[in-house]
């Protein structure tokens, strides 16, 4: 019972932080938009945290640059446990148009674990909102699994 | 049983457990109807309750340069300071836990001690980001604190008493008289309650466009969910004390009176967050000495002309 409490909650009251790894802004735009009245995604509860110490989802956005590197890892390690992570836009992905230029990692899950991708150059809000809602099924399931995300609890920063 | 009685009265009502669902039903009011102008549906009911059930289900995670004993101990002080304002207050025909001449000094000062707790929880988080918004949050201390008080003080006069359960009665036999009166106190407290929640627009504190979330950005999992409490606590006690004051329904229709009066508070405070954009932090000290204070001591003059 409890533990369906908690999932619920979970799934219920997403906060996400919104990190731009190098990308060339279309796809922050478009982040943006998601999170204007025209969506409402407070319905979902999504609020939008500056602090990646109060956020659940990191979404990020571009190929990830070597000069980002180190900054989206620390981001990354700064949120508290269970986190997860969208990559929005081609870039994200496989690094897009910037796949194999020799200052980009060529993607977001080369340098973080990447729970869903949406894709897009940029994506729409509707497909930003798709990508969430599909986090927040998993968000729910790792609650309630008994080898959850909760496993990989880890100290510093 | 006296003993248990007591710690009932601290515990459940009308303390901790009815102060802290109470302060989360009305941020789900203040956001529904923040939604609700700007053409949205807004979250549903339980939004606040899951949200405070999810931070306290996630990782805790002290900082290296925060101070680990003040990291800890600041957040669960601020929502005890908020909570105890609160047993200060009468509401809906129960009079308060402690009632004495003077309670409302005392539950000024607790708002007063948990903003400066609010000081302490950015300044120990180790964060310049947090030292930045500690700051901040002194400065707007020093904006809105002298038109807050002396606006609370004008109902105090009207009835000559410093007692809120007295300036209750008085008000409520002569509200058709009193309420024109102390209108002009109304809107500037409302303003400067504004002020002292950190709520937009004098939201400078915790500008998260500049200061990531000021004096919170380090605090994660419970010990958030403690200040995120505080603060509805704080909303409570300052939306009761208004009510009490200056609306006091709950001497006509009880209990639903306290409610009614405290959704009016939060629905004046909700259309002020959401007609304005953010004032600078200079902009808020020049509007409070400039507007605020000349206007509170308007309404004390008036409040004395008509008393007589």
């Amino acid at each position: 019972m409890l533990e369906k409490i908690v999932a619920l909650s979970r799934k219920a009251s997403p906060w996400v932080a919104h990190f731009n790894s190098g990308g060339c802004n279309a796809c922050d735009i478009e982040v943006m938009a998601t999170i204007t009245p025209r969506f409402d995604v407070e319905r979902l509860g999504i609020q939008l945290k500056g602090s990646p110490r109060h956020a659940d989802i990191l979404i990020c956005t571009g190929p990830v640059t070597g000069q980002i590197r180190e900054r989206l890892l620390r981001i990354y390690h700064q949120m508290p446990q269970p986190k997860y992570v969208v990559a929005v836009g081609s870039c994200a992905l496989s690094g897009g148009v910037f796949h194999g230029c020799y200052n980009v990692m060529g993607g977001v899950d080369q340098v973080i674990p990447v729970d869903v991708y949406v894709p897009g150059c940029p994506p729409r809000p509707d497909a930003i909102i798709a990508g969430i809602a599909k986090v927040l099924d998993k968000m729910q399931e790792d609650a309630l699994s008994k080898d959850g995300r909760e496993r990989e609890v880890d100290h510093g920063c | 049983m006296d003993f248990l009685a007591d710690l009932f009265k601290l515990l459940v009502f009308p303390g901790f457990l009815f102060v802290v669902n109470f302060g989360l039903f009305l941020e789900w009011v203040d956001r529904k109807i923040y939604a609700r102008m700007q053409h949205r549906v807004g979250p549903p009911w339980y939004q606040p309750w899951l949200d405070t059930i999810k931070l306290f289900t996630k990782e805790d995670v002290i900082p290296e340069k925060a101070n680990p004993f003040m990291f800890t101990f600041l957040p669960v002080l601020d929502l005890a300071a908020a909570v105890t304002a609160f047993l200060y207050l009468p509401f809906g025909g129960f009079s308060s836990v402690n009632p004495f001449p003077g309670d409302l000094v005392v539950v000024v000062f607790f708002l007063t001690l948990s903003t400066l707790l609010l000081f302490l929880i950015g300044w120990y988080s180790g964060s310049p980001f947090g030292r930045v918004g500690s700051l901040r949050a002194v400065t707007q201390f020093l904006a809105y604190e002298v038109p807050l008080v002396l606006s609370l003080l004008t109902p105090a006069l009207l009835a000559g008493s410093w007692s809120i359960s007295t300036i209750k009665i008085v008000m409520a036999q002569n509200l058709s008289r009193f309420l024109p009166v102390t209108l002009l106190a109304l809107a500037v407290s409302l303003l400067s309650l504004q002020g002292k929640l950190l709520r937009v627009p004098f939201d400078a504190p915790e500008a998260e466009t500049e200061i990531v979330a000021g004096p919170l950005t380090e605090y994660t999992g419970r010990r958030l969910a403690f200040i995120r409490l505080a603060e509805r606590a704080e909303l409570v006690v300052g939306a009761g004390l208004i009510s009490n004051l200056f609306l006091p329904f709950d001497k006509v229709l009880g209990m639903l009176g306290f409610f009614v009066s405290c959704v009016v508070v939060v629905f004046g405070l909700s259309v002020l967050r959401a007609s304005f954009a953010r004032l600078r932090i200079e902009d808020t000290t020049l509007i409070s000495w400039k507007y605020l204070i000349p206007f509170s001591a308007l309404g004390m003059a008036l409040a004395i002309m008509v008393r007589g």
